[in-house]
């Protein structure tokens, strides 16, 4: 396999200015999205997650405050910099994205067919008509039975999974290189998820894209990723391959998800605790983000006074510096 | 402490012009079951199975369309509007959405007293007192009392929650779906603090939820349902490592795990079908993985019987698989 580069992140930063504060959503994210690979992003809520993706879909609200944002590399383009009427020709064409939402993110007034062959006729230059072969062909794809009838459904006479793959049907039909899945299958059921979940993993092989998929469980990452990612507070507290990351974590945090995850295979037990909360962006702890809910701290971080920043204590494997040194005394 | 038979709730539907009965929606058919005290019961299902109506029909804030429910071996079933109030106070539930179960425009002093004033002769200070200690016993401090839901995050807000349930010093609790609005790190802790409360206070708890892994951290027993039905009955311990119905056991196969790398998993095909018009004999034959010919035609009564002692499986796909 080919570890080719296709999205390349660096120092990512998004803030907003809310009011008179700022609210650091990003603050320095930087990742490689490799191709054919799927690239999870895991957090809680209000970790940056999803404004990382928006970010890269250039869909942000227009409070920003215009610093130093960093860069979004693909094809050789820095996408922060594009104009709007460039990065329209990129966004649901060569990347596209998929959201939690299927009941909201499908718009309830049209029927699939013009939804779907919408996009096919604004990035391919086909007709109507065989856009709207296009898009019988992409409903079939994604395992909707009889895609002739339902190409003609509204969005309320479908099932959450069955509006799920009309979404998935409508990200793809361009041939995007690389999908953003944001918690695709956070709103379903856990049969209807399992199938979701093939069937995203069925188009990877088949269409050879690359998926970021953000979500919030750690099992469904281990189910579907190959690398991973843990964001906390808009920070990246660790980046490494699925399985290292499960047998080897090395940040805290990391290690306290994954303690705390409830397992069904495991005798019931003692629930493991993190204690407190994500604290708020507008005013992040100084130094060490995660040193307010830290299981140890040193005195340093304690204080405010580390600092943050990726190391690469194993090849491929990187973690925030001050954990690492606060876990490395133990 | 609660026993349940045969209960059913059926929703009309109606429409047209004169309003007529149109069909049912049936929402929870024949279930049978007992919560002995201080036992935390499970109760897992997709959603449309029926989770919720199940729980709100046990203590008659949905009417039950046929059936008897025990509570102290008195049938409540027939028992009057005042005698129903009495034993409200008993009854507390914990609702899902901490963001819409509590009400915006209340204090939370208001919020967690409004069952002592209707309930209760207390006088100010007393409620005052009551409502401190119980906010204590949640986790929060007096200074929040004068606050607004809205200046709390959501595990906080369910911790309100649960203070407004446990303020009246209730038998049995149904906690509807509690933890899976939180974040993994918030949900442990309100886990642990419902097992806690649960000691404190002794309580009897119905708890319902769609994920496997969280019954299995904290029910003694779960019950599995389906379309209505109940079609899977048994402790924690055995339903997990030794699931006998096929629903249950797609349920823990295909639920995402950390550290299981599961290659043969059965995925169910299609969608739980409409309980307007569900499947005729057994619910769970158009998702079967192996169905015998007989449930395959719908001629197989549903039922459940006891395979091993106090593990209940539906009769149909006892004798499938």
């Amino acid at each position: 396999m080919s570890e080719e580069t296709l999205l390349s992140i660096q120092n990512l930063k998004t803030h907003f200015t809310v009011g008179n504060s700022v609210v650091k959503a990003v603050d320095g994210v930087s990742f490689d999205l490799k191709a054919g690979k799927t690239f999870a992003i895991v957090g809680e809520s209000g970790s940056g997650k999803s404004i990382t993706a928006l970010s890269i879909m250039s869909l942000l609200p227009n409070n920003l405050t215009s610093t130093d944002r960093g860069k979004i590399l693909f094809n050789n383009q820095d996408l922060i910099s594009l104009e709007e009427k460039e990065m329209r020709k990129i966004r649901g064409n060569s990347i596209s994205m998929i959201f939690q939402e299927p009941m909201t993110s499908l718009n309830p007034v049209y029927d699939l067919s013009f939804q779907i062959s919408e996009v096919i006729m604004l990035h391919q230059n086909k007709n109507k008509k065989d856009a709207r072969k296009i898009a019988i062909e992409m409903l079939d794809l994604v395992g909707i039975p009889e895609p002739q009838k339902r190409i003609d459904s509204f969005p309320h006479e479908l099932s959450g999974g069955m509006r799920q793959r009309a979404m998935i049907a409508m990200a793809l039909s361009c041939n995007p290189k690389i999908l953003i899945a944001d918690e695709p299958t956070t709103a379903l059921d856990v049969t209807i998820q399992a199938q979701i979940i093939e069937l995203m993993q069925e188009l990877q092989k088949k269409l050879r894209m690359s998926i970021i998929f953000i979500t919030h469980d750690l099992g469904v990452v281990s189910e579907i990723s190959d690398h991973v990612m843990v964001m906390y507070l808009g920070n990246v507290m660790e980046i490494a391959g699925t399985k290292e990351l499960f047998s080897n974590p090395l940040h805290s945090y990391t290690k306290s998800l994954i303690d705390i995850a409830p397992q069904i295979t495991e005798e019931k037990r003692k629930i493991r605790v993190l204690k407190g909360e994500i604290p708020s962006p507008i005013n992040p702890p100084s130094g060490c983000v995660f040193r307010t809910r830290c299981p140890n701290p040193t005195h340093d971080c304690e204080h405010g006074k580390s600092h943050m920043g990726l190391i690469e204590p194993i090849p491929g494997h990187f973690v925030d510096q001050c954990c690492y040194e606060c876990n490395k005394n133990d | 402490m609660i026993k349940v038979k045969n209960l059913k709730k059926y929703f009309p539907i109606t429409g047209g012009f004169f309003n007529n009965k149109l069909g049912n929606v049936k929402a929870v058919e024949n279930v049978t079951f007992e919560i002995p005290e201080g036992e935390i019961l499970g109760l897992v299902g997709e959603s449309g199975s029926g989770k919720t109506t199940l729980g709100r029909s046990i203590i008659r804030l949905i009417e039950p369309s046929e059936g008897e429910i025990f509570y102290n071996n008195k049938n409540i079933i027939n028992f009057s509007d005042a005698e129903m109030r009495k034993l409200r106070k008993d009854f507390q539930i914990i609702f899902q959405d901490p963001y819409a179960s509590l009400d915006p425009r209340k204090k939370v002093f208001n919020i967690i007293a409004q069952g002592l004033k209707i309930h209760t002769n207390m006088n100010k200070q007393e409620i005052y007192d009551k409502v401190n200690s119980t906010l204590k016993d949640v986790g929060l401090q007096e200074e929040h009392l004068n606050r607004y839901p809205h200046e709390f995050s959501g595990g906080q807000r369910q911790r309100i929650g649960i203070a407004r349930a446990l303020v009246l010093d209730p038998k049995f609790i149904i906690a509807d779906e509690p933890v899976s609005a939180l974040d993994v790190t918030i949900q442990a802790q309100i886990l642990n603090l419902i097992l806690e409360l649960k000691e404190k206070y002794s309580l009897t708890i119905l708890f319902i939820s769609h994920d496997l892994s969280v019954i299995n951290q904290i029910a003694d027993r779960v019950m599995v349902m389906y379309l209505g039905h109940l079609v899977e009955v048994a402790s924690t311990k055995n339903l997990f490592s030794k699931p006998r119905h096929p629903y249950t056991k797609s349920l823990i196969e295909t639920a995402p795990q950390i550290f299981r790398e599961n290659k043969n998993k059965v995925l169910l095909k299609g969608d739980i079908p409409s309980p307007i018009n569900p499947p005729s004999g057994c619910v769970f034959r158009t998702r079967c993985p192996n169905p015998t010919h007989d449930c395959q035609e719908g001629n197989i009564k549903m039922g459940l019987i006891e395979v091993s002692p106090n593990h209940w499986v539906d009769q149909c796909c006892v004798n499938c698989s």
